[in-house]
């Protein structure tokens, strides 16, 4: 009886499937009516963001060491400008490309490396003094990267006049010099190195993990895209707003403390994470987690999940358009504003690490699954 | 039905079997026990789920079970890779999988957040192993000491595993009779599209009813399979059955060694003959004497009292069997939101279940509060599996209670800010954030500060 039921339902499985596989053969995945394209949105957010998103921070991050060869060379007022300008637009090419830490990136450790913060000025001033250090350690992190360059150009001095002493007339301005010189390069061997392995093997690798388990790439983006969201929740706003220490504040923990664009910084940050989210680039908007969620139908609170984490970008953004920077004083003068802002962060962090990859059936820990 | 059952189990009873599929069932056991570990170790998981965790999630009950530390750790794999060895040539059997058996349910207890049915299964069957004389049939004791040889076991040294697997299956099909399984199709129309970029099949796992063809499948695979492999006449089928099922759920979901734990071990099914020509097959490999005699082999012998006290081991066990899986029945609440009852049953693939939880210390004294960040006390996939699991929010509301108690704060107060999604349902509050945790000590009481779930989609 059973048996009679099962011989022909398997044959039917067996047959449906091998006509569906055949039919499938000759056709492109991506005609596929209910199926979404993981693959041409690898292509998009690879080419149209990642790609471009390193030549630009490559290219601003030359541009900075350029400058410190010239500042160093002959320091002025005028080329300490320069300095400082190269710094800031590398810092902020930086926040389009901060989420990228897996595959080259990871390989270089690039965000921690370049990204560490806030710097540890007490270990900055030993090494300039001593003249002697291995940035290659694990401890000098907080010593090296964006950080120490916002701490040596902006941060030595009450203004550029003092500043330009540490690296003119100064006793330790040699030293001072040398240790600018060499946390760039660092920043920009590394920076280097990711771009060219993104120009040349990294794209077909990185294509051809189109599976969504830990170890492919949809995986690896949307786990980086959520330790890079929780940098700028807890690193830039939090922890400096005092959310994680019993409501002590510590406004000098926020990014680019001395440069004084933090505020800026953590927008561009936010709007970089929304356009991988968006796969939005000056290619205009192309296939993103947006379209993955709205294929796979994925709700929220009775309406669609795209919807309400679109709509939490807007809300994050608008708490953060509503301060000023710099983001410090902020904290001194307006916390609950800055609170406002955490708080509109955190909830997209519950959209964006589980509503997200449950919707789409993402694996973002290792270990086996219970299985049948 | 019943008339069937009856006069099948009276002629189970009355006579002895061969011992040949419990042979074959040791080796099957052991040597496949023998890969789980020896991959467990390659994958570097002994490091990442015993040793780098500071804080583990015991089980209720089993507080006082620890992990070794590292080299302790890796002693005992090591153990479960001799034992597994000896188990499989049938070596000092008792003692090997009497061991074997400890030391696995150890590692199994000293954390929740590596909890799979898989696990449990391995551990129960190794339990059975124990009782039962698989060593007394082409294994190295039998060549050790040609007197323990043995040719005919009684029925239930055999059954007991027919019994165990039956009810593995079947517990899993019934848990798979609900409105999320087989009318939403739920989890299945997640997971499968995400298997989309999978060779000749990933088009097909794109579509809405091919979930419902494998939910539907999947269910009446587990509710018939323990009878197709019972029924003499559709055992073969079966085990086909067996065999295409767990090898596609290998290929489509990331489930480990469970597949081939099951294939393996549901040989034990088939008939003496079959077995007989199995260690016909291996003798010839291994061996230099070409058949495995019979004629010397007699009955296993064992006294009443061990008799009787293995009998009261088996009712006991399957007792336990028979009522866990229905223990949910006593609490309030859906199951999969609440996991009230929810392990230690064979449900296995019926949650995609994820979410996020942010944790609160409050100062009582000062009433200010602070955010705790996770990853300070977990790794991420305790993190992970915690933020899902109220019994394990408790236990991490209680380690932070006494952490922050050490760093000075006199009566912390601990609230849980979570958030969770079952099944496609979108994440909603799971914890009560007013309640304060760790004033609130586990124990099988509901848990009245899972806040209800509602589906508004």
């Amino acid at each position: 009886m059973r048996k009679k039921f099962i011989y022909p339902a398997i044959i039917a499985l067996i047959a449906v499937a091998a006509f569906q596989a055949c039919k499938k053969s000759g056709s492109s995945p991506t005609n596929n009516s209910t199926g979404f394209d993981r693959v041409g949105m690898l292509k998009n957010l690879s080419t149209n963001i990642i790609v471009p998103g390193y030549i630009t921070f490559q290219a601003s991050v030359t541009t900075l060491d350029s400058s410190i060869t010239a500042f160093n060379t002959s320091p002025d007022l005028t080329k300490l400008g320069n300095l400082q300008a190269a710094f800031k637009i590398a810092y902020e090419k930086w926040q389009a490309v901060s989420t990228f830490d897996f595959g080259p990136a990871a390989n270089e450790n690039l965000r921690i490396s370049v990204n560490t913060f806030p710097a540890d000025v007490t270990q900055i001033n030993a090494n300039v003094s001593s003249g002697s250090y291995n940035l290659a350690s694990l401890s000098a992190l907080p010593a090296e990267g964006f950080p120490a360059i916002d701490y040596l150009l902006f941060g030595t001095g009450a203004d550029n006049n003092a500043i330009l002493v540490q690296y003119t007339t100064d006793g330790q301005a040699a030293n001072r010099k040398a240790y600018l010189a060499a946390v760039s390069a660092i920043i920009k061997t590394k920076t280097t190195n990711v771009l060219s392995a993104w120009k040349t093997t990294y794209p077909a690798t990185f294509l051809a993990a189109s599976g969504t388990d830990v170890g492919s790439s949809v995986g690896q983006l949307t786990n980086e895209l959520n330790q890079d969201f929780e940098v700028l929740k807890n690193y830039e706003i939090g922890i400096p707003a005092g959310t994680e220490s019993m409501g002590t504040t510590f406004p000098t923990k926020v990014q680019a403390y001395y440069s004084k664009i933090s505020l800026q910084l953590a927008l561009l940050h936010l709007q970089a994470i929304q356009n991988i989210y968006l796969g939005q680039s000056a290619a205009g908007n192309g296939l993103g987690f947006d379209d993955y969620l709205v294929s796979a139908k994925a709700t929220y609170n009775g309406g669609s999940l795209n919807d309400a984490i679109t709509n939490q970008f807007a809300a994050a953004t608008a708490k953060l358009q509503a301060l000023s920077d710099p983001l410090a004083n902020q904290i001194t003068t307006n916390l609950t504003g800055v609170t406002a802002a955490y708080a509109a962060l955190q909830l997209q962090t519950v959209l964006l690490k589980t509503d997200m990859p449950s919707a789409l059936g993402i694996l973002i820990t290792y270990g086996d699954t219970d299985g049948d | 039905m019943l008339n069937y059952i009856r006069e099948k189990f009276s002629s189970f009873t009355k006579t002895d079997r061969h011992i040949g599929p419990l042979a074959v069932l040791r080796m099957a056991f052991g040597s496949i026990m023998l890969v789980s570990v020896v991959r467990f170790l390659l994958k570097g998981w002994v490091y990442a789920f015993y040793i780098k965790p500071r804080f583990h999630f015991t089980f209720y009950g089993f507080d006082w079970v620890r992990p070794l530390g590292a080299t302790g750790m890796y002693l005992l794999f090591v153990l479960l890779i001799i034992t597994s060895v000896l188990v499989t040539i049938g070596l000092f059997y008792r003692i090997a999988i009497t061991a074997f058996f400890l030391c696995f349910t150890y590692v199994e207890l000293i954390d929740k957040t590596t909890y799979l049915n898989h696990y449990y299964f391995i551990s129960v069957m190794a339990f059975l192993m124990i009782l039962v004389p698989a060593n007394r049939y082409f294994s190295v004791d039998v060549l050790r000491k040609p007197e323990l040889k043995i040719t005919y076991v009684p029925w239930w040294a055999i059954d007991i595993f027919k019994l165990q697997l039956f009810i593995v299956y079947f517990f899993a099909g019934l848990s798979k009779l609900n409105y999320d399984w087989l009318i939403a199709a739920m989890p299945l129309r997640i997971w499968l599209p995400a298997g989309s970029h999978l060779p000749v099949i990933g088009g097909l796992l794109t579509q809405l009813w091919v979930a419902y063809v494998f939910s539907w499948f999947g269910a009446l695979f587990d509710l018939s399979i323990g009878f197709l492999l019972i029924n003499s006449t559709t055992r073969k089928f079966g085990y086909f059955l067996v065999v295409i099922f767990h090898l596609a759920t290998a290929w489509f979901f990331k489930i480990g060694m469970f597949p081939y734990v099951m294939i393996f071990v549901t040989i034990v099914f088939f008939s003496e003959n079959t077995h007989r020509k199995i260690i016909g097959y291996l003798s010839r490999i291994f061996s230099k004497t070409n058949t495995v005699t019979d004629n010397t082999g007699g009955y296993y012998q064992i006294s009443v009292a061990k008799k009787r006290i293995i009998y009261i081991l088996l009712l006991l066990h399957f007792s336990i069997q028979l009522f866990l899986p229905f223990r949910y029945l006593l609490y309030p609440g859906k199951l999969y939101w609440t996991e009230e009852g929810y392990r230690f049953s064979w449900r296995v693939m019926l949650m995609e279940k994820g979410g996020t939880a942010f944790f609160h210390v409050k100062d009582p004294r000062t009433g200010k509060r602070t955010e705790v960040i996770n990853s300070q006390y977990l790794t991420d996939f305790q993190e992970c599996q915690m933020s899902t699991q109220p019994d394990m929010i408790l236990q991490f509301a209680h380690i932070l209670a006494a952490d922050y108690q050490q760093k000075g704060i006199k009566n912390p107060i601990v609230t849980a800010e979570s958030y969770v999604t079952l099944n496609g349902s979108g994440s909603r509050l799971y914890i009560d954030t007013t309640v304060n945790l760790a004033n609130i000590y586990d124990g099988f009481g509901h848990k009245k500060w899972i806040l209800p779930f509602h589906n508004n989609n």
